[in-house]
């Protein structure tokens, strides 16, 4: 990863956050979350595109994600759609985890590692809505 | 008006207490070594707090019961994990890790815990500043290296952080920023 521009970094974190609205999204409409928690991290994760935004300034070039199979199939039922999200929600914290540090400008790096740790507290709560051990 | 001070802040203001303590001019600085600017002076606050939580979780254990001192063993075990992390990072920059203190010594910081109210509030209160010392060495480690050992602690604290949440019936994330936003 070395040598990306911050641009290319962020544009990456940008995408991570869409697939997570675009799967919040559908699991509300699929009633695949408790509404409450569904509609609390999906508002989370469009003030992280908002905030994305407005850094990255129309500069890049995000692709729209798509509807994956992995979505779809998760979308059955509760307890799959938790166990998608967990793991989709843990990428991201590990793809900020592995971007932040290398972003050049330090004034960015402590906002966006706050996204990150909001995402690590996304985990907790997926877990607590499922019932699974919140600490490995 | 009267002082007031409720008993929220008054561990909220212990823990800064903590902080203080575990990260102020107590413990001697690194002897030897690596050159100024390395990070060093920061990663040894970074292990005095880590340290100091050690001993904060042994204190909040006494107290704790159930699923909640299960979680907080967990979390402990992870702060002993960090520590030993930090110290083999200051070893290999060249550096002496700062000697630890007794727990009796961090024990005088503490608040008296007396339920598992307090321990949690207490538990929540220091990984609150566990996670904003990992954010900010985000911004001030020169090294990459450090500033992904510091990313990669900051997103066990942040876990740490919501766990303790949720163990208050809180929800886990306050917000969509823990600290600071864009």
């Amino acid at each position: 990863m070395a040598g990306r521009s911050d641009v290319e970094l962020l544009v990456d974190l940008f995408e991570q956050e869409l697939r997570l609205e675009t799967a919040y999204e559908a699991a509300l409409r699929r009633d695949a979350i408790d509404r409450s928690l569904g509609e609390t991290l999906l508002a989370h994760e469009r003030s992280h595109i908002s905030a994305l935004e407005r850094v990255l300034a129309g500069r890049g070039n995000p692709s729209v994600p798509v509807f994956s199979g992995e979505l779809t199939k998760a979308l059955r039922g509760r307890r799959s759609f938790a166990e998608y999200a967990i793991w989709l929600e843990d990428k991201t914290v590990r793809a900020y985890s592995d971007s932040v540090p290398r972003i050049r400008d330090p004034k960015l790096r402590q906002p966006l590692g706050s996204i990150m740790a909001c995402g690590g507290a996304h985990v907790v709560a997926l877990k607590d809505s499922v019932g699974d051990p919140l600490v490995d | 008006m009267a002082p007031y001070v409720t008993r929220r802040e008054a561990l909220g203001g212990a823990a800064a207490a903590l902080v203080l303590a575990s990260c102020g001019g107590g413990d001697p600085p690194p002897a030897t070594g690596p050159r100024p600017g390395s990070g060093i002076a920061l990663l040894g606050s970074l292990l005095a707090l880590e340290r100091a939580s050690v001993a904060a979780y042994g204190a909040c254990l006494e107290v704790l019961t159930g699923e909640a001192r299960t979680q907080m063993e967990a979390i402990r075990k992870e702060e002993q994990a960090h520590a030993d992390a930090l110290e083999a990072t200051i070893g290999h920059l060249g550096g002496t890790p700062p000697p630890g203190r007794p727990r009796a010594e961090y024990e005088r910081t503490f608040p008296r815990l007396r339920t598992p109210e307090d321990a949690l509030r207490f538990a929540e209160d220091l990984e609150e500043r566990h996670v904003r010392a990992y954010l900010e060495a985000l911004t001030e480690f020169p090294a990459l290296e450090l500033r992904l050992q510091a990313a990669g602690i900051c997103t066990d604290e942040a876990n740490h952080l919501g766990t303790v949440r949720v163990l208050q019936g809180l929800p886990a994330a306050q917000g969509p920023f823990v600290t600071g936003a864009l």
